[in-house]
């Protein structure tokens, strides 16, 4: 055989050997490395990468549901993922970068940050040329493989630890490789500089660069064993139920759960601190480091921020010096009476929301008719609607902290937020609307208006049924006495509930004082059975606007079963109302009724739209 | 007569929630280093009951762990607390198991104690499954370590040591609590007296 021969033929076994060995992962992305709960591969943004300069790599990865791996605080458990890349020589210190994370509550009141489904942490290189110190002879030999000289393919490695968690976690470690050609001119790989431009652009972007938005706080330690971090910001409103405060760690304190607080210029947060350590006294001021998310820039785009401040800390006796801070102490004298009225106010209106409007109108025609018997009568029915209302707050206190320590939203109204509370309260009204129109006995007062002799059960059902109403409605005021009083636990919360209920009963609690001005009412006439049924349009408008907060929440096709079992509820509503049913069939038209009572809220559960719909799926693809 | 009972009681519940909505609980719970360590009679896996109380004038090192916990169990095999404890025999060491009986990580008593021996931890580990005392101490992960002093008085609150992955080799890492003892051997206060714990989360 000739020599060429030779040469072809081995050239021709170097390429089927090459062909059938398992290939290594060249340019722009490495292998999976795959467990049960996780992948995680490195990838780069060329297809040759630039023999010096800037370097952009990503460790992506992808997460089975349910389960995290964590941001540079990770919260109160877990660790961030800890990596070191080679060759150290020419990439020197890589950079990780951290994506705005998410907050993830666990049982018992922990909290972790961090992301789910889908991340990539991008890493930024600068590549240094290969000193020129010992340069290849001339006509020498090739780079032996494995070499790392630019011009060439370098082995790009990184050595990986992380914890993934669910509620359980697991630690890996695995060692990601990318073979990447180098060379000039360098070669963009575009598929993967678009999926490493989507994590880029979820950067928390720095406050100095957002022209328009300033952001500051404070550390109010006028109560040095619970200090109150503030954060504000001007020039930026936040995106209902989403923007949320992720605080660096810090040596000398904990943190506790923020509170989020709308002001006319912008938005502030409280965040109740914890001194890791009683006897060190606070610095006059502490490095604080934050990230806000889901911020909404004047011209509506959504952004999250970033700012790392020296932090003055206010000691007793207020601050340390005129002009130190831009915001009023956290915790002023008087806030307290001033959150207590707001909670009265906001019960009192919740009054003027249609459908308590309507059931109290309803109840007030009730109390009216009952004048005739005396004052006594009229006196005894409007405590027992406070108490129903009172008690009925109570209960909703109860719920509120569950929902609290669960880590569902729980604002005035966040409720709808949560699909199967706001399809019981669609159900409630609706139940209510049919009940005004006289075609459902519910054994509330309204159902004999007419009739004087109603018990006081009567009245107090009425009155629990009254919170459950007002809780579809949302009234700013309440807002913030609720976030006050949620981070300062159950007794804060009931007496919070307590004071809502008395301002949401205040028309009854004036009955009691003054049984007589119940007579200023109209005195009952034909008229009263027509407005009842206009009333019940009123209770009917709100189980569409129950509706809607449900559209924002459950599939459509969720939606769609939901509405049909109302119309099937009022249907068998109807037909059981009817005359000249039997009693079997009647017995049958309640239980179909009560089927799709339950059966809503279960469409609603079933039917909710995945939590955190991130734009990361559609950043990804930012052409398509 | 009977029509002025409502309003009256009505009157007195707003006095009584006003009183109580100024009387706000605190923030949140949990133990600072210099407070004193809260108080706890616990029963151990193998049923001897052992309390803060008892063990006043030593020094006290409570470890929260979690055999299903990976990060509590790469310790066990590794053996960074036996050791610890060994090395440190005049000190009690006490592992502490938060996890509640519904979290699919709870052991029967019977169960940890057996794998404790298995896996060479012959200290006592205390069953706290209400989680009560978790909660009183602030313990957030597994492992969670503090250290008491002589006085009962909270000395370090955090990791065991500075490698949460546990990538350096065992000499190269530093063990806070083994650094903490020495201090409090040598009557000074552990220097970190604090840093963060890392691990799974305890399981309340």
């Amino acid at each position: 055989m000739t020599a060429p021969r030779i040469a072809f033929l081995s050239a021709i076994a170097a390429v089927a050997l090459t062909l059938l060995a398992p290939r290594p992962a060249r340019g722009a992305a490495g292998e999976w490395s795959v467990n049960d709960q996780s992948k995680v591969r490195l990838i780069t943004a060329w297809k040759v990468a630039p023999k010096s300069g800037e370097m952009w790599m990503g460790l992506q990865f992808a997460l089975s549901p349910g389960w995290h791996v964590y941001w540079k605080n990770s919260g109160d458990a877990g660790f961030p993922p800890a990596v070191t890349f080679q060759p150290a020589d020419v990439l020197g210190k890589p950079e990780l970068l951290w994506p705005t994370p998410s907050r993830f509550n666990l049982p018992g009141d922990l909290v972790a940050f961090g992301y789910e489904r889908e991340v990539i942490y991008p890493v930024r290189a600068e590549i240094k040329p290969k000193p020129a110190a010992a340069p290849t002879p001339p006509g020498g030999e090739q780079a032996a493989a494995g070499d790392t000289r630019p011009g060439d393919t370098m082995t790009i490695t990184a050595d990986l630890d992380y914890l993934v968690c669910e509620v359980d976690c697991v630690p890996h470690r695995c060692t990601l490789t990318v073979e990447q050609p180098v060379g000039d001119p360098p070669e963009a790989d575009r598929e993967m500089a678009q999926l490493l431009q989507g994590y880029l652009d979820r950067l928390p972007r720095n406050v100095t660069e957002v022209a328009g938005v300033t952001t500051g706080a404070v550390l109010d330690a006028s109560r040095p064993a619970a200090p109150e971090l503030e954060i504000r910001v001007l020039g930026a409103r936040a995106e209902a139920g989403k923007t949320d405060l992720f605080l660096e760690t810090q040596d000398a304190l904990d943190a506790g759960r923020p509170r989020m607080k709308v002001t006319p210029d912008g938005l502030v947060f409280h965040v109740p601190m914890k001194p890791r350590e009683t006897n060190k006294p606070l610095p006059a001021r502490t490095p604080v480091a934050w990230t806000i998310s889901n911020l909404l820039a004047k011209d509506g785009h959504s952004f999250s921020l970033e700012a790392r401040r020296d932090v003055d800390v206010w000691s007793r006796g207020g601050p340390p010096a005129a002009g130190a801070g831009d915001g009023e102490p956290a915790a002023a004298p008087g806030r307290l009476a001033r959150l207590l009225l707001s909670a009265l106010l906001g019960g009192a209106l919740l009054n003027l929301m249609p459908p308590v409007l309507a059931l109290l109108l309803a109840e007030l025609l009730v109390l009216r008719a009952g004048a005739g018997e005396g004052s006594g009568r009229v006196r005894e029915g409007a405590a027992a609607a406070t108490t129903g209302i009172v008690g009925a707050a109570w209960g909703l206190a109860a719920l509120a902290l569950a929902a609290h320590r669960s880590g569902l939203p729980a604002g005035w109204g966040a409720q709808l937020q949560e699909p199967m509370l706001g399809a019981v309260l669609a159900v409630a009204l609706a139940v209510l609307a049919l009940n005004l129109w006289g075609v459902i006995e519910v054994p509330l007062a309204l159902t004999s208006p007419a009739n004087a002799a109603v018990g006081t059960g009567r009245h107090l059902l009425a009155g629990l049924f009254t919170t459950p109403l007002a809780l579809a409605c949302p009234v700013p005021l309440l807002d913030e006495p609720l976030g006050y009083a949620l981070t300062r636990g159950p007794v804060a919360v009931a007496a919070f509930f307590a004071v809502v209920g008395f301002g949401l009963a205040l028309p009854y609690l004036l009955l009691t004082v003054l049984p007589a001005a119940v007579r200023a009412l109209p005195a009952p006439g034909s008229w009263t059975p027509r407005l009842r049924e206009g009333l019940g349009f009123l209770a009917g408008g709100g189980t569409f606007w129950a509706l809607y907060a449900l559209a924002h929440q459950v599939s459509p096709e969720g939606l769609a079963g939901i509405e049909l079992a109302l119309l099937a509820l009022a249907l068998l509503a109807w037909l059981r109302h009817r005359q000249g049913s039997g009693r079997a069939l009647r017995t049958l038209f309640a239980l179909g009724l009560l089927a799709c009572a339950v059966g809503i809220p279960w469409l609603a559960g079933h039917n909710r739209v995945q939590k955190t719909p991130t734009t990361a799926t559609t950043q990804l693809n930012p052409g398509g | 007569m009977r029509s002025k009972a409502p309003f009256r009681r009505t009157l007195l519940g707003l006095a009584v929630i006003g009183l109580v909505s100024l009387a706000a609980v605190p923030a949140f719970a949990g133990s600072a280093v210099g407070d004193t360590a809260p108080a706890f009679k616990l029963t151990a896996m193998d049923g001897k009951t052992y309390s803060l109380a008892e063990l006043k004038g030593k020094t006290v090192v409570l470890e929260w762990a979690n055999p299903n916990c990976p990060v509590s169990s790469r310790h066990t095999r590794e053996k960074t607390m036996i050791e610890l404890s060994k090395q440190y025999g005049e000190v009690v060491w006490l592992g502490i198991n938060s996890t509640s009986s519904n979290s699919g990580d709870y052991m029967k008593p019977a169960d940890e104690l057996a794998w404790n021996q298995k896996n060479g931890i012959a200290y006592p580990v205390l069953a706290d499954p209400t989680g009560a005392i978790g909660h009183a101490y602030g313990a957030k992960t597994t492992p969670h370590m503090f250290i008491i002093d002589k006085d009962g008085k909270i000395a370090y609150n955090g990791a065991i040591d500075d490698d949460p992955p546990g990538r350096k080799a065992r000499a190269e890492r530093v063990n806070y609590v083994g650094h903490g003892i020495d201090a409090e051997k040598a009557g000074k206060s552990p220097d970190p007296a604090s840093t963060r714990p890392y691990g799974c989360s305890v399981k309340y």
